[in-house]
């Protein structure tokens, strides 16, 4: 089992760095030159009185300057992207990349990236947290209850409305969900994360908090009911229809113990994957959720940085969400074995 | 035939339409054995036997024919029709619908934007049209109780306001106020250098109505021209930039408003004055016609009258001719050329055509076509009088009586922010939406069997690479890679079409893993079986065996996720045009078109602008996947048992 996941883990790195590789090629297809825009900008502040043949030469000395510090002194691909790494030196000899611990520099917020991610971070783990144990609280029993009940009206219903639930994109739930709660019957504010100006302290803050938050939770959790709820239900079929159960009922055991004990645990399998998938998926943040909400989190400052065209935050998100996607993989795979005994991971 | 199996389910022609008159239909005989029915028709018929999923097959099929054909059936359409004066319509068919009380009574009619007022002879104010105006929540169908009572004598329609003259004189307004329409400034507004407000002596003395030119509106400004040129003129600066050069000119013996500028006669009719150099200083014959300068064309003859739409003007010259000043859309409708001894008596303008009434009785519309705004009825007897505005013609008789109407009836989905009309983006919004889609699986699928079925059939080395490969991209979290890449196209010099396309390829390359993964499990089951076998027993080679042989058993399976995930990279499209990222506008989808309901104030007051989209979005995916459910449901065999 160690050397399996000694090796899923090398594979994953391996990973990463081809995807890296990769997005920092179609980041660089962006026609900006950093430098040049920075050069220009201090050329700008110079004093007064140079002609313009000298303005010319100093430009070009700082433009120099400022490649060689951003490492784009050179136009070999490779080089500059092993400098971003931090695996090649830049023209001063010094390593200053990923690994060395610069993430890069927010050019809307003036501050390293890793300051302006924090924050929005947090706030998303928040929100993702109450949101995926909502959706799953709800949507695992309601799954097996149609599962079981197959056929029946309840079935029908549920599967009429989930249905609808999948199939519409979520920001159509956020716009009717703004316009039923917020306009129509005006119960929750439609946008914010506290009263605008105020400085609750304690249990009133979390109560404003989470009076801000009640409708993207709502939100968050009705988008997500339709897809997972007929993902157990399927799964939950497939594991009623097996002849184990068959073999329970034969034995007189109990409907309950049959479904819960003997089916759910043949119904595991799937499931374990949407949940450890939904769970990885709240770093990633809802992007549409949060900006159409206004919440301050990672979709929210996702969809910000692309506007202002500020692409190292953009990459350096893209990077970290490869991260827990690949990650994500494994431990699926992992809790596959735990789950399923025959299961085993090849050797 | 016999006679008892002639019963017909509802949807019984679709059952004989796809498979003939089959086993309902046929001889009924005790003798007869069982009919062996094939697999493919099993399904078919098991399909048909779900109502929800034919009338789902329906609906889609409906709306491919809707989207598809329906625009061959419509006016013409242009992408990048904007028309300000029609902004945020809400859904209406009452634009020209006068009151019943109004039609046998008409004294006259006005309108400049989305409503109209009417006068009665016996000095009744009515309005009609989309009268809320935006999100003030004012209605200027509210006439005001003292206009009302009052016995009016002329009225006039502006924008967001109305205007209207009482027989003693007095002045009333209502309607939008804040931007000096009517009534005098709000406590602290007395010097807002935006605004030029009604006249003291419009406020208080009352104006001497026998004594009335023209009362006309425009773009949130009013104005009266009595008899002796005194020219009495208010509203919003910032609308008209010559504004100034008008007020307290008493020179003028004809005025009118286009969209930007104030347009005047002075008195002897020699030129057209605007305050502003050049402007509306070419003529031409007819608005195709050559252009010429003013002096030259007038020679020596004078303006009598000037009608202006919202781009351009309309002289009428003292020899009974006409002629026209400004700029025209290229698909105009030309002036239809009069008999010798015809002329126009009296001409009228919309928001961009005009309406002319000859000496004849005749009726003519020119300009403007798109909204039906010039199409005059045929037959039309004893009209002598007509009123056109916004898009709207009425023609009355000598007793007030309304004869025809012609023009725009309103919009039945509304209009969005920028004029256009909703229900005609939709249909073409939902072309782009769908080939969009269409593409992108076509994309995916061709990636995903070809891969699948390699990495299935080979295995060993060619699968390991190929899975990897799969798992990098399934690694990639789909929607931020999308925004990425379209960010990254949108800083670069592409044109629309081109960056369209890109679109379809990134949703298509980056959803094939789904359908590879799928085929390869299909194929690495089918692998083993004798058939298999036998052909490379027979010596086939393996890529024929794997895409001839393996490939056609596997073929309902990948139907079954190529239609899921045509919903998918529909509502993918959708996404990503909603944030911006996608088609932009002017071309429309059904995700741009809901870009601008990203805040509570439009959602709520503007709820025309998303409903009806989203309406036809949510219609056409819920269907599409309805149809992939029950499809997959009655080809798995196993499901179809206990049904």
């Amino acid at each position: 089992m160690a050397k399996y996941i000694a090796k899923r883990l090398v594979y994953m790195v391996m990973m990463v760095i081809v995807l890296s590789f990769v997005m920092y090629l179609i980041y660089n297809l962006i026609p900006n030159n950093r430098a040049y825009t920075d050069a220009r900008a201090e050329i700008q502040t110079l004093k007064q009185g140079l002609t313009e043949e000298e303005k010319e030469t100093r430009f070009d000395e700082i433009y120099l300057e400022y490649q060689r510090r951003y490492g784009t002194d050179t136009n070999n691909m490779l080089v500059r992207y092993l400098r971003w790494i931090g695996l090649y030196p830049k023209y001063d000899g010094s390593f200053d990349g990923l690994l060395q611990g610069n993430f890069g520099y927010s050019y809307e917020a003036r501050d390293e990236v890793i300051n302006v991610i924090k924050a929005p971070m947090f706030n998303t783990i928040l929100i993702n947290i109450f949101g995926t144990v909502f959706a799953l609280g709800i949507a695992i029993p309601l799954g097996i209850v149609c599962a079981v009940k197959r056929g029946s009206k309840t079935d029908q219903v549920v599967q009429v409305i989930t249905i609808v639930g999948y199939s519409l994109p979520v920001f159509l739930f956020c716009i009717l969900f703004i316009w039923v709660f917020c306009s129509i019957l005006g119960i929750f504010p439609p946008s914010g994360m506290k009263t605008p100006g105020s400085d609750y302290t304690g249990w009133k803050y979390v109560a404003d908090t989470m009076y801000y938050l009640a409708l993207p939770l709502i939100t968050m959790t009705f988008c997500s009911l339709g897809g997972m709820t007929r993902y157990t239900r399927a799964s939950m079929i497939e594991a009623l229809s097996m002849d184990c159960i068959k073999t329970a009922r034969a034995k007189g055991l109990r409907e309950k113990v049959v479904i819960y004990s003997h089916a759910f645990r043949n119904a595991l399998i799937p499931i374990v994957t949407l949940v450890v998938g939904w769970f990885l998926s709240i770093f990633s943040g809802s992007l549409i959720i949060e900006s159409l909400f206004g919440l301050h989190g990672m979709g929210k400052l996702m969809i910000q940085s692309l506007r202002t065209a500020d692409f190292d935050v953009v990459i350096l998100m893209q990077l970290f969400y490869v991260a827990i996607s690949l990650l994500g993989n494994l431990i699926i795979d992992i809790i596959y074995g735990l789950v399923d005994p025959r299961i085993r991971v090849s050797k | 035939m016999s006679k008892q199996n002639k019963k017909k389910t509802s949807f019984g022609w679709l059952k004989r339409l796809f498979w003939g008159e089959g086993k309902a239909s046929a001889q009924d005989d005790v003798l007869n054995v069982e009919e062996i029915i094939s697999p493919g028709k099993q399904i078919v018929k098991n399909f048909f036997e779900r109502k929800l999923a034919v009338f789902a097959l329906c609906v889609v099929l409906g709306m491919f024919l809707f989207v598809f054909i329906g625009p061959l059936f419509m006016p013409k359409y242009y992408d990048a029709y904007t028309e300000v004066t029609q902004k945020n319509v809400p859904p209406t068919l009452d634009m020209m619908s006068v009151p019943s009380e109004l039609k046998d009574d008409i004294k006259m009619i006005d309108s400049y934007g989305t409503f109209s007022v009417g006068l009665s002879n016996a000095g009744k104010v009515y309005v009609w049209g989309a009268s809320k105006i935006g999100t003030t929540g004012l209605d200027v169908a509210n006439i005001p109780e003292e206009v009302q009572n009052a016995k009016i004598a002329m009225v006039a329609a502006g924008i967001d306001h109305i205007i209207a003259i009482g027989e003693d004189g007095k002045v009333y307004g209502w309607g939008n106020a804040r931007l000096g329409q009517y009534g005098g400034p709000a406590a602290g507004e007395e010097n807002n250098p935006n605004i030029a407000y009604m006249p003291e002596e419009v406020m208080n003395c009352k104006v001497d109505v026998t004594n009335i030119k023209k009362l006309v509106c425009g773009y949130q400004v009013s104005a009266i021209l009595m008899n002796d040129n005194t020219l009495y003129l208010w509203g919003n600066k910032n609308a008209y930039a010559n504004i100034d050069k008008f007020i307290g000119n008493n020179t003028l013996t004809d005025i009118e408003f286009t969209l930007n500028y104030v347009v005047g006669v002075p008195s002897g009719g020699k030129s057209v004055y605007t305050g502003t150099r050049g402007l509306f200083g070419q003529i031409r014959p007819n608005i195709n016609g050559e252009a010429v300068d003013i002096m030259t064309y007038l020679n020596g003859r004078s303006i009598t009258n000037i009608i202006a739409n919202n781009n351009n003007i309309c002289l009428m010259l003292d020899d009974n001719s006409v002629c026209f000043a400004g700029d025209f859309k290229l698909d105009s409708v030309p002036m239809a050329t009069l008999a010798a001894d015809e002329y126009f008596v009296q001409i009228e303008a919309g928001t961009d055509f005009y309406t002319g009434l000859t000496n004849k009785g005749n009726v003519y519309s020119w300009g403007g076509h798109l909204l039906g705004q010039s199409d005059v009825p045929k037959k039309m007897e004893g009209v002598s009088q007509i009123y056109a505005g916004s898009f709207q013609n009425y023609a009355v008789d000598e007793n007030g009586k309304l004869v025809d109407k012609w023009g725009l009836k309103g919009y039945i989905f509304g209009t969005d922010s920028y004029g256009a009309d909703i229900f005609q983006r939709i249909v073409n919004g939902g072309k782009m939406t769908m080939t969009i889609g269409a593409v992108a699986v076509i994309i995916s699928a061709v990636i995903g069997i070809i891969v699948g079925c390699l990495s299935g059939y080979f295995g060993g080395k060619v699968d390991m690479v190929l899975m990897r490969v799969m798992e990098g991209f399934s690694a990639i979290p789909f929607l931020p890679f999308a925004l990425i890449l379209s960010a990254v196209m949108a800083q670069m010099t592409l044109s629309e079409n081109m960056r369209i396309f890109i679109i379809m390829c990134i949703l298509g390359v980056l959803s094939w893993t789904g359908l590879a993964r799928l085929v390869r499990g299909q194929v690495l089951a089918v692998r083993e079986s004798e058939y298999v076998t036998a052909a490379q027993a027979m010596g086939i080679k393996a890529w024929k065996i794997a895409f001839k042989h393996i490939l056609p058993n596997v073929i309902s399976v990948i139907l079954v996720n190529l239609t899921l995930s045509f919903a998918t990279c529909m509502l993918t499209e959708s996404t990503l045009s909603y944030l911006g990222f996608g088609v932009n506008y002017p071309r429309p989808t059904w995700g741009n078109m809901l870009y601008g309901a990203n805040n509570a104030t439009i959602i709520k007051n503007f709820w025309w602008q998303w409903l009806f989209t989203s309406m036809f979005l949510a219609a056409t995916t819920i269907c599409i996947n309805i149809v992939g459910d029950t499809l997959r449901d009655v080809m798995d065999p196993k499901s179809s048992v206990d049904k």
